[in-house]
């Protein structure tokens, strides 16, 4: 019987941060109009090899994911890293959370790593909504689906003499729940409304995400956390001199349904536009850092996935992190105001308004959580200070993939230090971690 | 023939008939055959015996209905063995009331379990409660689903309203119906329907019920609706679908018909968890009321 190895690490061990690479975030169907998810997803992956030096080498596994995937695409990664400079024996596989996804794909590599399965592996997502997945009309699809079945000539033509001129229009995937037929910003619109969240705090929030993205190019705070691509070497969504003061003449979009009476608050500035891009993370044992000679940026501590009850139940659709980081807490003993960065996903400036206004209601943590004392409030100049999506822009798979090494990143230039990275997802979910250095 | 007992009509006959009828030839028959307009119900029962539910025809009723393909026959799917059977009886000449242009009002279910795909079922259809509307006439159309062991596994009581109809002499002595349903929803709507344009052909094809209101704009017009509405079972059935996993198999689900559903349009669906079941709304944009609807499980 084979001994176990000597050198074996006390298990489980916490899975290190050692470094990213993404490409600039593009406005849809603007710089990287002609690219795939697979051309950004290999481009962001040949910059990770690049910066590591990791050429023809085998890492444990690469796993990501897109939101818009077209069918042809169902083993996106493992294309992607076929054609990449990783070795061919890189084994991958894709994962799929809405918004969520590259930060559950993170969490996924950090735990295999904590058990020893793996020693090194690259969590990524990539989305574009340019080259988005077009299907044709469900009556079109029927109809070719049952000529598809047919199984003689006089069956086929049978069942295309159902064809009808209607059915030529295509559908294009829109940003709607298929349950409740809103779009994510009107239910947006429902939650911000529901806790009164004003236009000048969504106004605010937008704006410092913008001021802050900027100071961190000036100070060049990407340099190593990012590859130029397609001419891009920011993300073009940035607008460096933005002001709430510029930001308050915006026309507001998506009027709450229910609230006849309340103002729509929600701007274009305010919430995040569609976007292209990819991200990539790469996640190691410290000894497989150590062996490298590459640094640990931070450490994944732990992670916790929510989900609510948007359909009947009277929860808002972006409202998962709330229940997610206070189980995050508890589990490690913390409170809402130990940690020295709050890096939260900026779906729409009123999402994370309205999560922080819940965590300071005696009444939602009362009710909701069972606590007797609410979470309170936490010191916001801690809050997205590189800038987040609103900014950046929302490539939706590539999101947690670029907030954990920016948050790593933070705690490394700091020197020791805590972190709540905070996303939350279409469908009603939510993923919140934990990191230190 | 034969007669069998039936705790709503104890006493009518029963007819048995060899197949369903076809539907467009009924309102074919019932617009352009003249009516001797009889002042009471038909002292008559109908019944199919050995129906079988298919389950692609079940599949093609999901897609248009948004139930899951596969899962159990959706609560509302019955209603499509005994339509035929209610305008067999509502097309006759002797019939109180034109079915032409006859608007659903309401629509009770008590489901017992649901129906298997292929399972030999006996569907059994009368007339009851034919009575005065404040602007017309109304008749409830009773139908009972049996399994083979003749147990009751399902029924339904749907009522019709003709606008216009002179209430027939006796009409006042009919038993007085269950209090609507009332729920109670919040002020926010769960979800918003977009109603398609087409959706009066769609389940028009899945239904067999070619009623005009629901497929030609201008008959719908003649009839006195604003264009084409879409029918209110498609509404019932939705909103059953909606709430897909939050009820057991064994349930009433009571629904009241308001302002019609145009197609296309959008509607707001509200829904609450209550006590024994969800009650459920579906509104208007502008606050009418479409569809009132409470589920009461057991």
């Amino acid at each position: 019987m084979p001994s176990a190895p000597s050198s074996r690490p006390s298990l489980p061990r916490r899975a290190a941060i050692v470094g990213a690479n993404r490409i600039p975030f593009a406005r849809s169907n603007g710089a990287y109009a002609r690219a795939s998810n697979q051309d950004m997803l290999t481009a962001a992956l040949d910059g990770l090899v690049a910066r590591f030096g990791m050429a023809g080498e085998q890492v444990g596994e690469v796993v990501s994911g897109a939101v818009l995937k077209k069918s042809s695409d169902f083993n996106l990664t493992r294309e992607a890293v076929l054609g990449s400079r990783l070795a061919a024996s890189t084994p991958t596989y894709d994962v799929q959370q809405a918004c969520g996804t590259s930060l559950q794909t993170t969490l996924l590599i950090a735990n295999k790593i904590a058990l020893g399965q793996i020693e090194s592996g690259v969590a990524a997502g990539v989305d574009t909504t340019s080259d988005a997945p077009i299907e044709v009309n469900e009556g079109l699809r029927s109809v070719l689906l049952a000529a598809n079945r047919a199984k003689s000539t006089a069956g086929i033509v049978k069942a295309l003499a159902g064809l009808r001129p209607g059915q030529i229009v295509p559908e294009i995937p829109a940003n709607r729940e298929p349950r409740t037929g809103m779009s994510m910003g009107e239910h947006a619109a429902q939650t911000a409304a529901a806790w009164g969240i004003t236009r000048q705090a969504q106004d605010e929030i937008a704006a410092a995400s913008h001021q802050h993205l900027a100071q961190a190019y000036d100070r060049g705070f990407f340099d190593d956390l990012m590859t130029p691509y397609l001419g891009l070497t920011k993300d073009n969504n940035l607008r460096p001199d933005s002001t709430v003061e510029g930001l308050a003449k915006l026309k507001p979009v998506f009027k709450p349904a229910g609230y006849p009476d309340t103002e729509a608050t929600m701007t274009a500035a305010n919430s995040t536009p569609l976007t292209d891009g990819a991200a990539t993370v790469l996640l190691a044992s410290d000894e497989w850092a150590a062996e490298r000679g590459l640094p640990v940026l931070a450490h994944f501590v732990d992670a916790e996935t929510a989900a609510v009850d948007y359909v009947h139940g009277d929860e808002g659709l972006l409202m998962a992190p709330a229940y997610a980081v206070p189980r995050l807490l508890e589990r490690n003993g913390l409170t809402l105001q130990d940690f020295d960065f709050y890096e939260f996903h900026e779906a729409f400036a009123s999402t994370i308004l309205a999560t922080f206004a819940a965590w300071e209601d005696p009444i939602f943590c009362k009710e909701k959580l069972g606590y007797d004392e609410p979470l309170g409030s936490f010191d916001r100049s801690k809050l997205n200070v590189v800038g987040s999506s609103l900014a950046t822009g929302h490539p939706f798979a590539a999101t947690g993939a670029r907030i954990v090494p920016t948050l790593a990143k933070l705690l490394h230039e700091k020197g020791s230090g805590r972190g709540l990275i905070s996303i939350c997802a279409a469908g009603g979910q939510g993923v919140v971690a934990i990191l230190e250095a | 023939m034969t007669a069998q007992p039936s705790p709503a009509a104890p006493h009518a006959p029963v007819e048995t008939l060899d197949s369903p009828p076809t539907l467009g030839v009924l309102y074919g028959r019932a617009l352009l055959t003249a009516r001797s307009g009889g002042s009471a119900l038909p002292d008559r029962r109908l019944e199919l015996v050995n129906v079988r539910i298919d389950g692609s025809l079940v599949a093609d009723y999901d897609h248009v209905c948004g139930f899951s393909v596969g899962g159990d026959v959706p609560p509302t799917y019955p209603h499509m063995l005994a339509f035929p059977l209610q305008m067999r009886l509502m097309t006759d000449r002797e019939f109180p009331l034109p079915a032409p242009g006859m608007v659903h009002l309401r629509n009770i279910i008590a489901q017992v379990r649901p129906p298997v795909v292929g399972e030999p079922l006996r569907v059994t259809v009368h007339a009851d409660r034919l009575a005065a509307h404040p602007k017309g006439a109304q008749v409830d159309l009773v139908t009972t689903v049996a399994d083979e062991d003749g147990t009751t596994i399902w029924d339904s009581r749907s009522t019709y309203f003709v606008r216009g109809a002179p209430a027939p002499a006796g009409a006042d002595d009919a038993p007085a119906a269950p209090p609507e349903p009332d729920p109670h929803v919040g002020r926010l709507p769960h979800a918003i329907w977009t109603v398609p344009g087409d959706i009066g052909r769609r389940y028009a094809a899945v239904s067999g019920d070619v009623n005009p209101i629901h497929v030609n704009g201008l008959a719908a017009k003649a009839f006195g609706m604003p264009g084409t509405i879409a029918h209110g079972m498609w509404t019932k059935a939705r909103a059953l679908a909606a709430l897909a996993g939050r009820y057991g198999p064994a349930f009433t689900v009571d629904v009241v018909f308001k302002a019609p559903v145009r197609a296309p349009s959008k509607a707001y669906f509200h829904t609450a968890a209550v006590d024994g079941g969800w009650d459920a709304k579906l509104v208007s944009p502008k606050g009418r009321d479409h569809l009132l609807l409470t589920l009461r499980e057991g």
